[in-house]
């Protein structure tokens, strides 16, 4: 585990362009006494730049906390997180509001879409927020690339929805954003419409150089991934450059040898969700 | 499973205040218009039980149809079915009657004194303003506390109100203004009695005072309303029912059948009058039930609402309650018990406030110099009904989602996305039906009124309708349908609406403005619903803001373009006083003074009208005759008659008709007069004569002592016959007049639209000088004199008669003007509770919506829309909603008033005035109302952390 977070900070001490955010020793706690829970455990990681990370890791692992931690959703308890070289961690509200309109790109799980605005309005809602011109062509290609054309007018009630998290993706990429937060984008999918968002994804980073971060509990998902983080009781446990998809899963099955309870849980949700995605 | 819904409520009292507020604020509404109107009604009873106590009246059998007479002036009685006046030469034939204490006519005459107080200015009778003159010695329940009754002219007795009215002590020497002019006083007494009377002015006078006023006021003598018998049964007691009936029949028996007179008993006469007087009052609950209406419209939609949430956030609570056995029903039950207890608590506080509201009401009213003694604690049954309401509301509100709760399955699978809503379709095309219904309502309104006596429409089926109903049906039941079917069409008109409405907003601030235009259309019954308390209140309040004004512009129009005079004066006491016409008229800057006098009791082919009688300047000086037919100037110096062309209409008279005109003068008679004073002679002779002889008889006994006696006795009989004033004995003859005039001119003027004009000198053939009263008079200045400086010298003349007003245009324009804007203040604090309520019910629509939308909100927030966007995206909501409200009530609302205008046009409302300023400051006050209102859903809004709003659960 010491390993990885050294292997990083080096990197980080190498000061290049190519970190878009990075955590330095975040410690993320919820409640008091007996009933303190710690969420993140002394994490460090780097996110480099055009590339598509995956974190996984079972249910309470600190995944989804880590991202809303990088995300300014959430103020870790100690440590800090730069984005772009801004500290992200000590921002007030009002700068938090700024800095997710103009750094960061979402896709949730589910409800990602303004339900009374249509396809287009919510593709183009994030660069009407932070009143930026709207790059039409631009648009047309995130349109194009989405498979949108003919559904921009309909309101997400009337999108299936593939087509929904489709749009999800166009509007998260439209600002052209530092890094993309995508929680669990496939979770309510099925595995050709997952696919075709994960085909999105791995699209816009390879084609544009797009940063994006992705938590999820599918080794398919995260196999799409340059970059796969295993998070386990809130602190790193892998990371895997490039992994296929079999080198995920033995990790999983790996794990469950190594510390055989705890993270048979890991396994469990993964494979369930692979299967339900099935 | 009762255990669980306690509990539960205990939970959500937080959840549950606004809603206990709506509830309280619609039953005391409720409550309180009950409590106002049995104190209005007590009040009556116990006046009429002070102010009419006699135990037996007697007034005429016939029935008048046009009791327009001035009948409140004479008597006590202030009945509004007039019967035929009776002679009062009854009182004698009643006074022999056995069981009857004393009788009297006319015993109390308002409206034609003025008192001047300490401080030297003259007294107003606090808000109803009326000065009474009583002859407080005949008046049985008048209690005299201190010195004693006035004995002359000179004289008076102060009622305890207006000792402490005009700060007035026993003793103190002041003015009394008669209506022939101030006269010096000495306050003799002072007298209370049971009730308070509404802030009346009550002054003793002696009976023969108030006599004269009463005969001077209605100009006639010898005749009254009605006669006025104490019985003596209970030795100076009031009598019971039964001994009341009885010396009734033995009145009835004793009177004349030529007298057309009948005698009824004391309670009789007082239920009439109570009734009649509560019937005037009667408008006032309605409107008040109308805001209660709206209250618990919108309470029971806030209760729906608050229930929605609740039982949308207990859902899967329910669907436990369901998995481990428990019935439909009883989940049913556990909401509908927060209901119950809601609606009982709400109840118990409104019926508090609307106790404590009537109550500040009353007080406010004695300040006002108005104090009331009825009492206003509401009877058991009026807290019945308000409990019984305020709990009806509650659980109605509850019911829907109540069921939603009970029909939850037993595995419930919650699901954000809300269920399309029904078509608003239907809906809007039933209330386009019952607006149009409306609407025509009011056109047949409109034509009805237009018409006048002709046939308001071609269709006679449609014209036996609008003869039935009338204009006041026919305005009632379109205002009842054009509201109704707009509440209904609402949820239709919502998107049109967010779309025009939105369209300002969302071009000032896109991203805002567009989501809440957006926001409006989801729940569009929901939307409509809030609008809808907003615009009922709206609705009444331009609705009479576009009457009241266009009363103030007729009005302002009328003085004007029709009035050409310099200075108008006018009495507060509806007389002026000959000596200060003839000040004013002496003048020297006055060119002319324009006498306006009114001629009392003239008929014109046997129906009363109103008459006046007028100079020859009245249309040179005064104003333009706008003559329709004829020529008034040159009718009226010869003598003939103008009149009003909608007097004119309704007789069905023409230009050159010649028209009969009947009246009376009072005469002395000369031969009764003569017989009289022979009479008296005779009686004097005859009692001399009998003392002479038993002198005479006496002094022939030997008595010379008691000779002497009786022979001084008999001395002093002739004395005293020789001092007796020869005018008393001087008997009066009521000489019926008449005169056949030709119509020739009509006019047009809207003042003189119902009212016969003639020259002074054809006025005093047909009526005494004396009978006539100076009611206006109307001065113009020479040509190229100060006129600015002519008024001080009409104050000089016009400052010892206390009464008199010397107006200009603009102040004359203002009085009238000030009159109505009064009455307006009164809607004013009605639309601002119907604000107030309006604002609760957009809170809570808000506030809904914003626990609907949590994650909705949460993702904008999370993809950078700022707090201040949130918020203006909310306050943008709540202004679309209370605009849509506004704009409602308004269009409709002036429409309501253009209909009044346009029906009573020729009564009076010429000119149709809509008071754009007064609407365009409701109308950004509704900006207000909105953007105030979604402060505190919006502050929930943002309380939540993003985070908790987007995580996935």
């Amino acid at each position: 585990m010491a390993r990885y977070g050294t292997h990083h900070i080096d990197q980080r001490a190498s000061g290049d362009d190519s970190v878009v955010a990075r955590a330095i020793d975040l410690v993320k706690t919820y409640g008091v006494g007996d009933a303190q829970v710690k969420a993140l455990d002394h994490l460090s990681v780097d996110f480099a730049r055009g590339e598509m990370t995956a974190i996984m890791g079972p249910s309470g692992s600190g995944k989804s906390t880590l991202m809303h931690c990088m995300a300014g959703l959430d103020k870790p308890t100690s440590g800090r997180v730069e984005v772009e070289g801004l500290e992200v961690s000590s921002m007030n509200q009002r700068q938090l509001t700024r800095f997710r309109r103009e750094q960061i790109g979402f896709i949730f799980q589910s409800f990602n879409l303004v339900p009374t605005l249509s396809a287009e309005e919510n593709i183009l809602l994030p660069l009407q927020i932070a009143k930026k011109p709207i790059d039409r062509a631009w648009f047309d290609r995130v349109v194009d690339v989405v498979r949108l054309g003919e559904r921009l007018s309909h309101r997400p009630s009337q999108l299936s929805g593939g087509q929904q998290q489709r749009v999800a993706c166009a509007r998260a990429i439209m600002a052209r954003p530092s890094v993309i937060f995508a929680d669990e984008p496939t979770g309510n999918l099925d595995s050709r419409t997952s696919r075709e968002v994960l085909g999105f994804l791995k699209h816009s980073v390879s084609e544009y150089g797009q940063t994006i971060v992705m938590v999820t509990h599918d080794p398919r998902a995260a196999s799409y991934a340059d970059r796969v983080l295993v998070l386990a009781d809130g602190a790193i446990t892998r990371d895997l450059h490039h992994p296929t998809y079999q080198e995920i899963l033995q990790v999983f099955a790996a794990d469950d040898e190594d510390d055989m309870g705890d993270d048979a849980n890991a396994a469990v949700p993964a494979e369930s969700g692979d299967g339900a995605a099935a | 499973m009762i255990r669980v819904g306690l509990r539960d409520a205990r939970a959500h009292f937080s959840r549950f205040l606004l809603s206990i507020v709506a509830i309280a604020l619609g039953v005391s509404f409720v409550v309180g218009s009950f409590c106002f109107r049995e104190m209005l009604n007590n009040q009556v009873d116990e006046m009429m039980a002070t102010n009419a106590d006699h135990d037996v009246y007697v007034r005429g059998t016939e029935k008048q149809q046009d009791g327009d007479q001035d009948s409140s002036d004479s008597g006590s009685s202030s009945g509004t079915t007039a019967y035929n006046d009776i002679d009062t030469s009854l009182v004698s034939v009643i006074g022999k009657v056995k069981g009857v204490d004393s009788v009297s006519t006319d015993i109390s005459i308002s409206g034609r004194l003025t008192l001047v107080g300490k401080d030297g200015n003259a007294v107003s009778g606090g808000m109803s303003g009326s000065t009474t003159g009583v002859d407080g010695k005949a008046w049985r329940s008048a209690r005299l506390d201190e010195g004693r009754w006035p004995k002359n002219r000179h004289e008076v007795a102060l009622h305890s109100f207006a000792v402490e009215q005009s700060g007035l002590h026993v003793g103190d020497t002041t003015k009394l203004v008669y209506p022939s002019g101030p006269e010096d006083v000495k306050v003799v007494g002072v007298f209370s009695t049971e009730s308070s009377q509404a802030g009346a002015l009550l002054i003793g006078l002696p009976g023969s005072v108030v006599k004269d006023l009463c005969e001077q006021s209605s100009g006639q003598s010898g005749r009254t309303q009605t006669i006025n018998v104490y019985g003596s049964a209970n030795g100076g007691s009031p009598l019971d029912a039964d001994q009341q009936r009885e010396l009734a029949d033995r009145i009835d028996k004793a009177l004349p059948a030529s007298a057309k007179a009948h005698a009824i008993t004391g309670d009789q006469m007082r239920d009439e009058s109570s009734k009649s007087n509560k019937e005037m009052l009667g408008f006032i609950q309605p409107l008040i039930l109308i805001f209660a209406v709206i209250a618990l419209f919108v309470g029971s939609f806030i209760i729906a609402n608050t229930f929605s949430m609740i039982v949308r956030e207990s859902m899967r609570g329910y669907a436990l309650l369901r998995s481990i056995g428990a019935s439909g029903g009883q989940v049913f039950l556990t909401v509908i018990i927060q209901a119950l207890l809601l609606g009982l608590a709400g109840s118990v506080a409104g019926i508090a406030l609307g106790w404590g509201m009537v109550k500040a009401i009353a007080t406010l009213l004695a300040r006002i110099g108005m104090p009331l003694t009825g009492s206003v604690a509401p009877t058991p049954n009026d807290m019945l009904v308000g409990l019984l309401v305020g709990v009806a509301v509650a659980v109605i509100g509850a019911a829907l989602p109540a069921r939603r709760a009970a029909m939850a399955p037993p595995i419930q699978a919650m699901n954000e996305t809300v269920n399309p809503e029904p078509s608003v379709v239907p809906r809007a095309v039933a209330g386009t039906v019952v607006t149009l219904i409306g609407a025509a309502s009011w056109v047949l309104c409109w034509r009805i009124g237009a018409s006048g006596s002709g046939d308001p429409t071609p269709f006679a089926p449609v014209n036996a309708l609008a003869k039935m109903l009338g204009t006041g049906w026919t305005l009632g039941i379109g205002a009842a349908c054009v509201v109704i079917g707009v509440i209904m069409i609402g949820p239709a008109l919502v998107n049109a609406a967010s779309v025009l409405l939105g369209w300002l907003p969302s071009l000032l601030f896109p991203v805002a403005g567009r989501l809440a235009m957006r926001n409006l259309s989801r729940q569009k019954r929901r939307t409509s619903n809030t609008a809808a308390a907003l615009f009922v209140g709206v609705a009444i309040v331009s609705c009479l803001g576009v009457v009241a004004s266009s009363v103030n512009a007729s009005v302002a129009g009328l003085i004007d373009n029709e009035l050409r005079t310099d200075y108008i004066v006018y009495s507060n006491n509806g007389r002026i006083p000959d000596k200060a016409v003839a000040g004013i008229t002496s003048i020297k800057d006055v060119k002319s003074v324009s006498v306006s006098r009114m001629m009392p009791s003239v008929k014109f082919d046997g129906k009363s009208a109103m008459a006046f009688a007028e100079q020859p300047t009245v249309f040179s000086d005064v104003m333009d005759p706008t003559s329709t037919q004829g020529d008034a100037d040159k009718a009226l110096r010869a003598g003939e008659l103008v009149v009003g062309e909608k007097l004119m209409e309704d007789r069905g008279w023409k230009l050159g008709d010649k028209v009969t005109i009947t009246g009376k003068r009072v005469v002395v008679d000369k031969d009764a007069t003569a017989k009289a004073q022979a009479d008296y002679q005779a009686k004097v002779q005859s009692n001399a004569q009998a003392l002479q002889a038993e002198a005479q008889a006496l002094l022939a006994q030997g008595d010379v002592a008691g000779a002497k006696a009786k022979g001084d006795e008999a001395q002093k009989v002739v004395d005293d016959a020789r001092n007796v004033d020869p005018s008393t004995l001087i008997t009066t003859r009521e000489e019926p007049t008449k005169a056949v005039k030709r119509i020739g001119a009509v006019i047009s003027n809207s003042i003189y639209r119902t009212m016969v004009l003639m020259n002074d000198e054809q006025a005093e053939k047909l009526t005494n000088k004396e009978a006539m009263f100076t009611i206006m008079l109307f001065v113009t200045a020479r040509k190229g004199s100060d006129v600015d400086g002519l008024r001080a010298k009409i104050l000089k003349q016009t400052k010892p008669y206390y009464v008199l007003s010397v107006k200009n245009h603009d102040e004359y324009k203002s009085t009238v003007s000030s009159l109505v804007d009064q009455m307006l203040i009164v809607l004013y604090a009605l639309l601002a509770l119907s604000i107030v309520i309006a604002i609760f019910g957009i809170v809570n629509t808000l506030s809904l919506s914003v626990s609907e939308r949590t994650r909705e909100i949460g993702l904008l927030r999370a993809i950078g829309t700022s707090k201040a966007t949130i918020r203006g995206m909310l306050a943008i909501e709540a202004a679309l909603i209370s605009v849509l409200g506004t704009v409602l009530g308004l269009v409709t609302g002036t429409a309501a008033g253009v209909v009044i205008q346009q029906t009573y046009r020729s009564s009076g409302m010429e000119h149709l005035a809509i008071p754009w300023g007064q609407l365009g400051v409701f109308l950004l006050l509704s900006i207000g109302i909105g953007v105030l209102a979604s402060l505190p859903p919006a502050r929930r809004a943002l309380k939540a952390p993003v985070l908790d709003a987007v995580a996935s659960e």
